[in-house]
């Protein structure tokens, strides 16, 4: 057994072409950011060296700091809708009528590009022809509120049109996983008499707890360097209110030509990505498990 | 055995055939270029153009310049022209991302001022002070060529010129008894009576803050002349000059007076237009880059478009700002790359392409060119001949603040002016933000 | 596995307490929960409503009138101009060719990694499995420059391999991750009794692995599909060409430098949402047919 599973030209053979590509087209861009990091470069013209300067600027600029909180903040409410999520693909992978359709329809949303899910959303907040302020004039608020215009409220409307967007992707997983679950465990539970909601919670959720963790941490890592919809539906503001890692690099790299400290932003964001995805690894390890 | 040895030749099959794919189309393409780039010797010249009109959304524009690019590869045998159209903000990001790799096109389109600088600074942007001494010495209306000169030297050839009104709505203002406003009291009656009755009197998109921006220049420029501005701006004055504090405090009286669409913050212009075309708010300060919207687009109705007047920005009583000084002035305009290998004709093509396009983008497609306009011959819609007056008429072009100053400063701005009309700075932070961000560049 | 299922066995007997049957409640808790998901469902499919209504407006219908709001004259020649001006036909075939060879790609090589990480022995699994996970990291745009530059001294640019190998390379790490959870699950006492019987590597991997990953295999394929399908900024940068431009370039052709056709946009967003529909329901079924396949060799 472990002679044929240990053969080296095999396990090269499988795992190079995938290295190759990603360390040519993903590790090569990496050292860049980090090297342009150390740079006073606005993108178009000549290099300074200028070391570490880019990211002392960093750890003091306040903007960034706002934008990452918004970023962490993000990340805490994804992986809390993981839960929901789950429940949902836990009731449809259970063996009620019209499952099958209503997951379907389910995770349709993913399908949409990030373009129409920010129109759409941006005619559910319309302050004024809003599909949510014209119901709540139709009840007969007064004060309807402003949602995107709104420094309290911006970041937290935008949150709920990401989670809804992801809704698909992470249910499309976890119906997956349940359904790897033998059919024979389940039903030798519900002879032994247990109901369904202990079958979820004492033999579905333990059995793939292996892809819970990998959501935890796929949710935490694109909540960091999250961009679309924030980009598109308030550009990061009103005055800063939305502003998260990701936009705040682009705008640093992009817009106000600053391509030297955007990159330093950009290689500061994978390092926090790497402490904290180290970080889960430490806290949710197990033994039997390779620890991932 | 058999198995695995098939197995493994379909792996090794994929794994070659995509690196020999990118082998051999690495030959070929640089073979294809170098023959199209005409570098040895070749027979045909190629000049890469990349500009930002695509079919859908530009179809005149679009129409113009592929005529005056088969009118020009007809008139220059052996030349051609190549085009890549990109849509508004992915044509920004490539030009950098093309720029950080030195492969800018031949000719392309730039913005002036700000935008231009580290183009200009970083050496790859030609100098076009030749083209324009011989073919085109008197054709830009004054100021606007300027807008792309940096140390005495031009390089861009501005293709668009635009001043910004106070668009209305006159069916409204008739049903309210209203008349468009001469001075800045009358425009605040016209707000309250507005108000009053429950009409919108301004739709602004404030999320892309440069909409908001044009107000607070106009205030600027009428309490304290078209100078002050421009010297805070490039440092012989001071943003926390009183006239740039008042003009802010102006700002936020309008806002209190409830002036403004709700939620302006949180609406883009495209929106924010939106509710002027469907007659839901009274006025609307924009460039004349929309009066196509006003006069030739069959999207909005007849009726709409017959209600449309405009009015020139109000003055303030006291103020030093007269009425006919603009916001406005070029938006995009020719460059040719520094490092192009057919800079010569590339310089031939913009300077060609320039000309015609004057001669035709005001009639054809509504843009009101840099380049001087003769109304006299044309048949263009009135508003488009009152504005070209008032072209003439003049006594001052400020240009757009996020675009004369660099993008560092841009982006303060800009952020400031949302937190303006939010109301989250006093008009005394608001110029102290800027003042330091303007003062820290130096 | 068996050990730890037996034990699991063990402690839902010692916890059941619930009765059988159907009760009053039972039935109530039923009808709320389907309320419930009908609810959710109406918001998920809300969207293509929408989308479809919106795509047969004019901009000032877009703007300013209720989103609800039927259109007052359906536009139909907006679809006629998505076809036609955002050159919708050429761009089509692009945007299915490249989103296939990629998906297949990424997909593959995910699983060979994916099987010589969980499945076999060597001491760098670990290391190697957390070079892929960093991959996940990087913020596309930090990418844009040197990914230009690298494909641009190989003459890449302009060529569609270019963004081919950059879906490739952006999408695997996520790829290997969700193919990661999947293979800790399954059970590996098939692929164990293959290596008693002297199955090669290769035959496990194609003939008992492949078949048994089935369902997540479509799932990542559905993944990567829609990912690739609506990926634009790859596509911008690294693509000059018409002939080499796929379909989310079409709604660039709408954009316009003041001026922007919100309607042509939603009908481009309409046609190009058809096929990858198609493409999820048929994908999607595949999860729970393959379960079958492969709890019929387990």
């Amino acid at each position: 057994m472990n002679k044929v599973m240990s053969n080296k030209w095999v396990i090269a053979l499988y795992v190079l072409p995938a290295l190759l590509v990603i360390s040519v087209l993903i590790y090569f861009p990496i050292i860049l950011t980090g090297y342009y990091g150390l740079m006073d470069w606005d993108g178009i013209g000549e290099m300074t060296f200028v070391g570490l300067e880019n990211y002392a600027n960093l750890l003091t600029d306040e903007k960034f700091w706002d934008s990452a909180l918004h970023s962490f903040l993000l990340a805490a409410f994804s992986t809390l809708s993981l839960v929901g999520y789950l429940i949902i693909s836990l009731i449809l992978a259970g063996k009620i009528k019209g499952s099958e359709l209503l997951r379907k329809i389910y995770l349709i949303p993913m399908l949409l590009s990030s373009v129409a899910i920010a129109q759409l959303w941006l005619k559910i907040y319309d302050p004024n022809n809003g599909i949510i302020n014209s119901f709540l004039t139709a009840v007969g608020v007064e004060n309807t509120p402003v949602w995107l215009a709104d420094s309290n409220l911006v970041l937290y409307s935008i949150f709920v049109a990401i989670i809804w967007q992801y809704a698909g992707f992470y249910i499309i997983i976890y119906s997956a996983a349940l359904k790897g679950i033998p059919e024979s465990l389940v039903e030798a539970a519900k002879i032994d008499g247990a109901n369904p909601i202990q079958i979820a919670y004492k033999i579905k959720l333990p059995l793939i707890s292996g892809v819970i963790k990998v959501t935890i941490i796929l949710a935490i890592v694109g909540s960091l360097k999250y961009f679309d919809l924030i980009y598109v539906m308030t550009g990061g503001g009103p005055n800063g209110a939305s502003e998260v890692i990701a936009s705040y690099m682009y705008k640093q790299a992009f817009s106000t030509n600053d391509f030297g400290y955007g990159s330093a932003v950009g290689f500061f964001l994978l390092v926090i990505c790497l402490v904290i995805t180290w970080l889960i690894r430490k806290l949710t390890a197990s033994e039997d498990e390779i620890q991932y | 055995m058999k198995k695995k040895a098939l197995s493994v030749s379909f792996l090794l099959i994929v794994v070659t055939s995509l690196m020999l794919a990118a082998c051999s189309s690495d030959t070929e393409s640089s073979s294809e270029s170098e023959n199209e780039s005409g570098s040895n010797g070749g027979d045909v010249k190629t000049i890469d153009f990349m500009h930002l009109w695509p079919e859908g959304s530009s179809k005149q524009h679009n129409e113009i310049v592929n005529s005056i690019i088969d009118e020009y590869e007809s008139n220059n045998e052996g030349v051609e022209v190549e085009v890549e159209i990109l849509g508004n903000e992915q044509y920004k990001e490539k030009l950098k991302v093309l720029s950080a790799s030195n492969e800018l096109p031949d000719v392309g389109m730039t913005w002036s001022a700000g935008f231009l600088e580290p183009y200009v600074e970083g050496n790859k942007f030609a100098t076009l002070d030749d083209v324009i001494e011989e073919n085109l010495s008197d054709a830009f209306v004054p100021g606007t060529a300027e807008a792309y000169a940096l140390d005495g030297n031009t390089y861009g050839l501005p293709l668009e010129l635009n001043i910004t009104p106070v668009y209305y709505n006159k069916a409204i203002f008739d049903e309210y008894g209203l008349e468009a406003p001469e001075s800045f009291e009358e425009l605040k009656e016209v707000v309250q009576t507005l108000v009053d009755n429950g009409v919108t009197p301004i739709t602004l998109g404030n999320k892309d803050s440069w909409t908001g921006s044009m107000w607070y220049m106009y205030l600027a420029d009428r309490i304290g002349g078209p100078e002050t501005l421009t010297n805070a701006i490039n440092r012989t004055g001071s943003f926390e000059d009183p006239a740039l504090v008042e003009a802010a405090a102006q700002i936020q009286e309008l806002v209190d007076m409830g002036a403004f669409v709700k939620g302006f913050n949180g609406l883009g212009n495209d929106e924010a237009k939106g509710y002027f075309i469907n007659e839901q708010a009274a006025m609307y300060l924009m460039a004349t880059w929309d009066l196509p919207e006003w006069t030739t687009n069959e999207d909005n109705p007849q009726e709409f478009r017959d209600s449309v007047g405009y009015f020139k920005f109000p003055t303030v009583e006291g103020g030093e700002g007269d009425i006919n000084s603009y916001v406005g002035g070029p938006g995009v305009g020719l460059f040719v790359a520094e490092e192009s290998d057919v800079k010569e004709e590339a310089k031939d093509f913009a300077a060609f392409f320039v000309e015609k396009w004057g001669e035709q983008s005001v009639t054809k497609a509504g843009v009101i060119p840099a380049t001087k306009v003769d109304t006299s011959e044309t048949d263009l819609p009135q508003m488009y001949i009152d504005i070209l007056n008032d072209l003439n008429d003049a006594s001052n072009l400020t240009l757009y603040a996020d675009v004369q100053i660099s993008p560092g400063v841009a982006e303060v701005h800009l952020n400031m002016i949302q937190a303006l009309f939010g109301g989250e700075v006093t008009p005394e932070e608001f110029a102290a933000e800027q003042e330091q961000a303007l003062a820290d560049e130096e | 596995m068996n050990k730890e299922n037996i034990e699991l066995n063990k402690q839902t007997k010692i916890n059941v307490t619930a009765k059988k049957g159907i009760s009053l409640w039972g039935r109530i808790g039923y009808g709320l929960l389907y309320l419930i998901l009908g609810i959710i469902a109406i918001f998920q499919i809300y969207p293509l409503v929408w989308l479809f209504m919106f795509s047969l407006k004019s901009n000032s219908e877009v703007f300013g009138k209720s989103p609800f709001a039927l259109p007052e004259s359906p536009r139909w020649e907006n679809y006629a101009k998505a076809w036609t001006d955002g050159s919708i036909n050429l761009y089509f075939f692009n945007s299915v060719w490249i989103t296939v060879v990629a998906v297949v790609l990424t997909v593959l090589l995910a699983s060979f990694v994916t099987f010589a990480i969980t499945r076999m022995n060597w001491k760098y699994n670990k290391l190697v499995l957390g070079l892929f996970m960093v991959g996940l990291m990087i913020p596309i745009h930090s990418a844009l420059i040197p990914l230009f530059d690298f494909f641009n001294k190989l003459n890449l640019i302009d060529n569609p391999i270019s963004i081919i190998l950059a879906y490739t390379a952006f999408n695997l790490p996520l790829t290997i991750m969700i193919l990661l959870g999947f293979y800790y699950t399954l059970p590996r006492e098939v692929e164990e009794a293959a290596v008693m019987d002297g199955c090669s590597v290769h035959r496990i991997f194609f003939q008992i692995t492949l078949p048994m990953t089935t369902p997540v295999i479509s799932t990542t394929v559905i993944i990567n599909m829609i990912y690739n399908w609506n990926e634009f900024i790859f596509v911008n940068t690294f693509i000059s060409s018409d002939k080499y431009k796929t379909l989310t370039v079409g709604i660039q052709n709408f954009i316009g430098q003041y001026l922007t056709d919100w309607g042509a946009i939603g009908a481009t967003l309409m046609i190009s949402i058809i096929p990858i529909l198609i493409a999820f329901i048929l994908l999607s079924n595949r999860i729970v047919e393959g379960i079958a396949a492969g709890s019929v060799k387990g």
